[in-house]
């Protein structure tokens, strides 16, 4: 009884130099910096989308209004949706093979899939345009077979854009829909099978909806990320389909016109946002387990 | 006796050098309620899982009603599973993982409901068809992986240890349900535990099994007055053993002698005997009478009272013979030789030669 007195009147006042979890103080320099350099370049932009070159919503109005600036947010869209749709399509089975093959085996296509991701982005976006070129390995190799006779248009088209954006954004959906499926008891797809499910009934009955989380929050990120994507569009994609990142890195170096740049970002932004929104709703932090 | 109704025939199982199972073989007569008990290790969950159709044999082969099964895939063989894990598939309500064998089966809307609540009846679970099973508990998780393995009316139910992450009181209770389900159905049930009371309690046969292989079939009475090995002496009901030696052995008798006693004549034999070799005498703690003085007429050995236990409506004594060998006795609580029983009295244990077993 005593020592329990003792404590509650030491931890009244906590001496010098000890830390607790409530001293949010020191977090404070670091807080600062996040303010200085994130949200008042965005307030800024948002000023100057408001502002230049006339006061007023101007900038918005002609963005929304035109029909080429629709085009290329339209387009932007069709990409993102694209790679979001191959890089699941592809990361499914790879995440599946992943969660159930033996670990050794499992450890060398994630030490690929890792390096992949830690080699230069704009290294891995020249190698692809040096495959999908006219006289690339890969039209080589299908005219070597007699597949086609022609070179096909790889490169510096949509086909361009979405190979080399799902390359990129594959580990970003293996990865959460990796540690999904790791997490489904083996057991449960044995009880399907014994219920009379054969493989096909097993899977969208059972597999894919018990991975739905985490393809949610994959194809999620992936969409998010391609939306605002700028080297690989601008390397691999034509100027038929501009992608917004494009658009906006144009106002902003070739024209100078920080309006129209402030309020395109600000629209994707406020795109973003909303996804995210969406996504917590249906798959909030606490229902990502799949439980 | 007819064709029975599912024969496991010389299953063996081996994993690399690991043989789970050694050459198991046991015929199961239709709507019977037959348990596999054996420790941990011993190929039980192995040769359930070669029914299931997870595994497949190393040699042998299963036939039910006339059929081999090994051939059918695990979602063709129509038989149901009740697991050890929680298996109800999360995403789906009570309801809808009842109903879904029946719907990967196709079967009309309106049969589907109506199977769906006379499983729920049957369970006891009515007006929980739309939890999730995250809003269950586990005893009642395992009542509706049951009324789904029941659904689709298999003939042959398989139980793997499904009552074993439930409390004592709450596995007494669903043991209870599976017996009245057992016979409302008339399903023939093949169940899995380690648990001896759980086997007793539920079966009508039990093969008893041990490092792969089955030491013993039987009835639980059977089990228990005429166990084949010593193993099986050991898993069911408590026992004793005493060191012996073999006098004389023959037609499943054996004359054994025992330090501080007489020849004891006439005790059941089991294993290979070698006549002057060594033996184990077994005797059941609870018809080991304590006395006094040597009870004249009968066989008896003398012992020192070590200690003594006091169980709720038994009592526990341990003791020593001479030579130091542990003896316990299980005595009613209330027998007239406790009252002023204490520790280092020299008492005898008397027992009948024709309930002792003979081990070799
Ligand atoms: N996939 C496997 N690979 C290798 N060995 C295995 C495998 N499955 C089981 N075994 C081995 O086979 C033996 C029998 O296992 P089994 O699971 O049938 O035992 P059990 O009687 O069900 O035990 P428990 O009561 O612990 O469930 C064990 O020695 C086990 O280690
Ligand atoms: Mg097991």
């Amino acid at each position: 009884m005593l020592s329990r007195t003792d404590a509650k009147a030491a931890g009244s006042k906590i001496p010098a130099g000890r830390l607790t979890l409530t001293d949010f103080d020191l977090t404070l320099p670091a807080l600062g910096l996040l303010v200085l350099f994130f949200v008042v370049p965005v307030a800024i932009l948002l000023a100057r989308s408001v502002s230049e070159p006339v006061p007023g919503f101007g900038n918005y109005a002609e963005l929304l209004g035109s029909s080429t600036y629709l085009r290329i947010f339209a387009n932007t869209f069709l990409v993102s949706g694209l790679v979001t749709f191959v890089s699941l399509l592809i990361g499914f089975p790879v995440a599946w093979a992943l969660a159930v093959m033996p670990s050794r085996f499992a450890s060398v296509v994630f030490a690929i899939l890792l390096l992949s991701m830690w080699t230069n982005l704009l290294a891995r976006t020249y190698a692809w345009m040096v495959l999908l070129q006219r006289t690339g390995v890969i039209n080589k190799v299908l005219i070597g077979l007699g597949l086609i006779d022609k070179p096909l248009p790889l490169v510096n088209n949509l086909t361009g854009v979405t190979i080399g954006m799902t390359y990129i954004m594959l580990p970003f959906i293996i990865l959460p829909l990796y540690g999904v499926i790791r997490k489904i008891d083996p057991a449960i797809l044995q009880a399907a099978a014994l219920c009379g499910a054969n493989r096909w009934q097993s899977l969208v009955r059972v597999l894919l909806p018990l991975a739905m989380p985490g393809m949610a929050a994959g194809a999620l990120m992936v969409f998010v990320m391609s939306l605002g994507y700028f080297v690989t569009p601008a390397l691999l994609g034509g100027t038929a389909n501009m992608m917004l990142a494009e658009l906006i890195a144009q106002f902003v170096q070739s024209l100078v016109n920080w309006g129209m740049g402030g309020a395109a970002a600000l629209v994707l932004l406020v795109v973003t946002l909303a996804l995210y929104a969406v996504q917590l709703r249906f798959f909030g932090t606490d229902r990502m387990g799949g439980r | 006796m007819s064709k029975p109704f599912l024969q496991i025939r010389g299953i063996r199982k081996e994993y690399g050098p690991v043989t789970a199972v050694h050459d198991v073989n046991l015929d199961v007569a239709q709507g019977e309620f037959l348990t596999f008990l054996g420790p941990s290790g011993s190929g039980k969950s192995t040769t359930l899982y070669i029914l299931a159709g997870f595994e497949d044999p190393t040699r042998g082969d299963i036939v039910l009603n006339g059929q081999s099964l090994l051939s059918t895939p695990s979602h063709k063989r129509n038989i149901g599973m009740v697991f050890q894990r929680y298996t109800l598939f999360p995403h789906l309500s009570v309801g809808e993982n009842i109903a879904f064998p029946l719907k990967v089966r196709r079967l009309p809307k309106a049969e589907i409901d109506a199977k769906v609540r006379d499983m729920l009846k049957l369970v006891r679970l009515e007006g929980f068809e739309d939890r999730k099973p995250a809003q269950m508990s586990g005893g009642q998780q395992q009542r509706v992986a049951l009324a789904r393995a029941l659904a689709y009316d298999p003939p042959l139910l398989l139980m793997d240890e499904p009552l074993s992450a439930l409390d004592k009181k709450l596995r007494e209770e669903i043991q209870h349900e599976i017996r009245r389900i057992h016979q409302q159905t008339e399903v023939t049930i093949l169940y899995v535990t380690h648990d001896q009371e759980e086997a007793l309690r539920l079966s009508d046969r039990i093969a008893v099994f041990s490092k792969g292989v089955i030491d013993q079939i039987g009835t639980g009475p059977e089990l228990y007055a005429n166990p084949a090995t010593r193993f099986v002496a050991e898993f069911i009901g408590d026992s004793d053993f005493l060191p012996c030696d073999l006098v004389t052995a023959a037609n499943g008798r054996a004359d054994i002698a025992l330090a501080g006693t007489t020849v004891i004549p006439n005790v059941p034999l089991h294993g290979k005997p070698v006549v002057g070799g060594k033996a184990a005498l077994m005797l059941r703690p609870e018809r080991l009478r304590l006395t006094r003085s040597a009870p004249g007429g009968s066989t008896a050995v003398p012992v020192t009272v070590s200690d003594i236990t006091f169980l709720g409506n038994n009592i526990h004594v341990a003791t020593q013979t001479a030579k130091g060998d542990a003896l316990a006795v299980r005595l009613p609580f209330g027998h007239e030789a406790i009252s002023s029983l204490n520790r280092g009295d020299r008492v005898w244990l008397g027992f009948d030669p024709a309930s002792a077993h003979v081990f070799c």
